[in-house]
């Protein structure tokens, strides 16, 4: 009765020959994509750093129309102060290929953090290889993340419902991330979890 | 001539305009690597609605948004104020798919005009609009621009339109997507599983297909399936958001385009909907069912019975029989999953391939005679397979997973009409219902064996063993010659004469070397095993190498598969009738002699001046592998019957009868 069992080999090439149906990116109710990156200090920021506590991610292109429309009126800035204040972190992250717009080294990232009045827990987050921008699915300029103590995405898409490039509009536009942060917080369901983003195309 | 007779109404027109209106008209507004004009008549006509444009001239290799711009970017936007007229909404010009990086966005390389309609009201003795614009335009990178247009226009009995402006409004008035009700393709279903499945009607080349819906559809072109009657189209959807009740879509071809407004989406095959859940059970009972009737296929049967044979062994104990039906399951279960996932990947590939194709490989072919040359011989009692040879299909535990195993190999070939529809289907079911079906075919060949073997009350009235079961052995060794000959058969028709001569040989080759080995000296043993590996070797590397045969005429009916001919063919109303075959396909064979190739067929065609076509997949043929796939079948026999001047196929049943072919001529 010494006999191998020859199904073992077999179903685990089985396994392999199934094509794999996940995605990556980041997606409303399921684990944020790991990441591990270095900032323009020089500090490493890694996905486990925060377990535990509110996590945003914002993707940032200085040259960006979207990003001027929300950095020139102050309203990022706003955002990211109110709930850095409340105890959330908050990485704005650059994925610009090196030689294409928005790409930024750390000293010249540094320089236009202070001239843009950064206000994210920590200097600008860089991606130059586009590693994390594309695990997260980061497909515009802005395109925001919210990420729960557990680890698990709440909120992906545009930070608000306008897609105009106008600054005038914002007053008056609803803004999606506030109100993703205010309900998950409050430990009530986002209403709507994900959005489409606007704005430039990240230039992986 | 026209111009000449316009300039001095033009000019009155303007003198009229600037005497009575004190307008500041700004029809241009520009920004950088745009120019954008309000195109409009000279005067605008009492109670009539006419069409305007914002017409954008854009520079090279910079491009505008549609409406759903896509997975960047935006679409311009128009706020349009209007005193004495009515302003209809904006109509959008259908898009192209513009692949920007990584990226799908949806808008217009080259100048486009975004259209709307005036409509003046009654009374109203002029048109004023005050319009702001914002527009975003992008190479790789985006500018966004806004711009100011105002200016006042007389109405009047009747529309004075410069020729040029009328003639450019037109081009861009042709795309704008027309009513559903005209459209040449009509939505039949939208399903959402890990994609949004929009089948469409229709006929001809697969159109071009945009969501509306940016928010929960990609804007990267769709993965599209040919079905029976038109196309599937597969929209990759946006991770996390939730599927709305309806979608609407432009569909473009031939540079026009319609609009299919409010597609309902149709309960989800993988969601919790009753309906649906019972539509893939009887998918997955019908596969089931398809595999126990594999048991009964004569390439299989015999296959079954050596195992049988094994477990009616005294002193084989019940637990061990369990042991073997599970471990025989699991054999025929991991080659219908792996087969089915093989299928899958080279269907997500891209390639197109149908069951049955081992059968199409002469290698495979020429192996598979070989094992049942073996196993005919063993039978015969020439020597014994399941102790000297190899384990293949005799006592030992391996053998039985072995036996799983080449039972799924040769009942592939053997589809019964069950087996047809639900590969069929599996061929375009999601990946996840696709597999399920395999999984059943699988479940459901397996089940008597491991009824048998676990159950000893059914073991028990099988008749006790005894010398009537060498008979009976000797005896099922017959039908494994018989299956030698057709593979044999197979081998000639897919590498000519050559494939008959050799697999032949190889044979002989064989049954000398085991003679050889039967005698007891170690030489004997050892010259034996040299001439079997070298007969296989030589005859394997001979058939490898071995081109196609020319193909064979025939009969003068019968013409081999050409496309453009069936084509001619039905544009001229002319009946068309097509046989896919192939010479491992016994059903095939036996409709060609007994119902295809009868004189009674053959008059009735001629008479009716059928085109025949003989479409043979012996050897694989993407053309027919794709006509095949458009049938909804990868497995054969397939009849297409084309009616004259009918635009589908009819498909005959897998089993012909001369009866069949009578009544294909009774409507007439």
């Amino acid at each position: 009765m010494n006999v191998r069992n020859p199904i073992r080999p077999l179903l685990f090439a089985a396994a392999l020959a199934v094509p794999s149906l996940s995605f990556a990116v980041a997606t409303p109710g399921e684990s944020a994509p790991a990441f591990s990156e270095v900032d323009a200090a020089g500090e490493m920021h890694s996905l486990t750093d925060y377990q535990g506590e509110w996590l945003v991610l914002e993707w940032f292109n200085k040259d960006c129309p979207y990003v001027r429309k929300h950095y020139g009126s102050g309203n990022m800035q706003a955002l990211q102060k109110k709930y850095t204040d409340k105890g959330v972190n908050w990485l704005t992250v650059i994925s610009s290929a090196e030689g294409k717009q928005g790409y930024l080294g750390p000293v010249e990232a540094k320089a236009e953090a202070k001239s843009h009045n950064l206000n994210a827990s920590s200097a600008f987050v860089l991606d130059p290889d586009g590693n994390m921008g594309r695990d997260y699915g980061a497909k515009t300029t802005p395109h925001m993340f919210v990420i729960n103590p557990e680890g698990e995405v709440v909120y992906a898409g545009a930070i608000d419902d306008n897609d105009s490039a106008n600054p005038a509009v914002i007053p008056d536009s609803h803004n999606y991330l506030a109100a993703a942060l205010d309900s998950a917080m409050a430990g009530e369901p986002v209403a709507e979890p994900a959005t489409r983003a606007y704005g430039c195309s990240v230039k992986y | 001539m026209i111009r000449r007779w316009l300039q001095p109404v033009l000019l009155f027109a303007l003198l009229l305009s600037a005497a009575n209106f004190t307008a500041g008209a700004t029809t241009e507004a520009s920004g950088e690597h745009v120019k954008v004009h309000l195109i409009t008549p000279g005067q605008f006509a009492e109670g009539q609605s006419t069409t305007v444009g914002f017409y954008f001239e854009v520079d090279p290799h910079w491009h505008v948004y549609w409406q759903n711009a896509g997975d960047s970017g935006a679409a311009p936007r128009f706020d349009i104020k209007a005193k004495g007229a009515h302003i209809g909404e904006i109509k959008w010009p259908f898009p192209a798919r513009l692949p920007i990086e990584h990226l799908t966005n949806l808008g217009y390389e080259g100048n486009v005009a975004y259209l709307f309609d005036i409509t003046p009201k009654a009374g109203a003795k002029a048109v004023t609009l005050d319009i702001n614009l914002e527009w975003l335009i992008c190479k790789i990178n985006c500018i966004p621009g806004f711009g100011q247009i105002s200016g006042q226009w007389p109405v009047a009995a009747t529309t004075q339109w410069a020729e040029a402006d009328q003639t450019l409004l037109d081009t861009f008035s042709a795309r704008v997507p027309q009513a559903e009700a005209s459209s040449p393709w009509q939505p039949s279903s939208l399903t959402t599983t890990n994609s949004a499945n929009l089948t469409i009607t229709g006929k001809g080349a697969a159109p071009e297909v945009f969501p509306l819906n940016g928010d929960w559809l990609s804007a990267e072109r769709p993965r599209v399936t040919e079905t029976n009657s038109g196309y599937t189209l597969h929209f990759a959807t946006q991770p996390g958001v939730s599927a709305p009740e309806t979608a609407s879509f432009v569909i473009a071809q031939d540079n026009r385009a319609w609009q299919l407004d409010n597609v309902a989406i149709d309960s989800a095959p993988a969601s919790t909907s009753k309906a649906s859940h019972a539509a893939l059970w009887l998918l997955l009972l019908a596969a089931f069912a398809g595999g126990v009737i594999l048991n009964l296929m004569p390439c299989v049967f015999p296959v079954l019975s050596i195992k049988v044979f094994s477990l009616m062994q005294p002193g084989v104990s019940r637990a061990e029989r369990i042991h073997e039906g599970l471990l025989y399951s699991a054999g025929v279960l991991t080659t219908f999953t792996l087969l089915g996932a093989l299928l899958l990947a080279l269907r997500a590939g891209g390639s197109a391939i149908g069951w049955g194709f081992q059968l199409q490989s002469a290698p495979v072919v020429l192996a598979l005679a070989v094992l049942f040359w073996l196993m005919a011989l063993s039978f015969s009692g020439v020597f014994e397979f399941g102790h000297r040879l190899m384990n293949l299909a005799g006592g030992s535990r391996g053998g039985a997973f072995a036996t799983g195993v080449l039972a799924v190999f040769i009942a592939a070939p053997c589809t019964g009409p069950f087996m047809g529809a639900a590969l069929g289907a599996a061929a375009v079911l999601p990946t996840v219902q696709a597999l399920a079906i395999f999984i059943g075919l699988g479940a459901g060949l397996a089940a008597p064996f491991l009824l048998l073997s676990a159950s000893p009350g059914l073991l028990k009235r099988l008749p006790a063993p005894g010398p009537w079961m060498d008979t009976l052995r000797q005896f099922f060794a017959f039908p494994l010659y018989a299956t030698v000959i057709w593979l044999l058969w197979v081998l000639g028709k897919l590498v000519g004469d050559i494939g008959w001569v050799l697999g032949t040989s190889l044979l002989l080759a064989l049954a000398f070397a085991l003679w050889l080995a039967r005698g007891a000296g170690r030489t004997r043993l050892l010259l034996a095993i040299a001439i079997a590996l070298g007969a296989i070797a030589a005859t394997g590397t001979t058939i490898m190498r071995a081109g196609a045969p020319a193909p064979q005429t025939g009969s003068e009916l019968w013409q081999s598969y050409d496309k453009t001919a069936i084509a001619d063919a039905r544009a001229q109303g002319r009946p068309v009738f097509i046989d896919y075959t192939a010479a491992w396909c016994i059903t095939c064979q036996v409709n060609k002699k007994l119902v295809l190739e009868t004189d009674h067929t053959t008059d009735l065609f001629k008479r009716k001046n059928v085109l025949a076509i003989r479409a043979d997949w012996t050897r694989f043929d993407p053309e027919i592998t794709a006509a095949l796939e458009a049938l909804g079948r990868n497995s054969l026999p397939v009849y297409a019957w084309y009616p004259a001047g009918a635009q589908q196929a009819q498909l005959l049943p897998q089993l012909l009868q001369k009866r069949m072919i009578t009544e294909l001529f009774d409507s007439e």
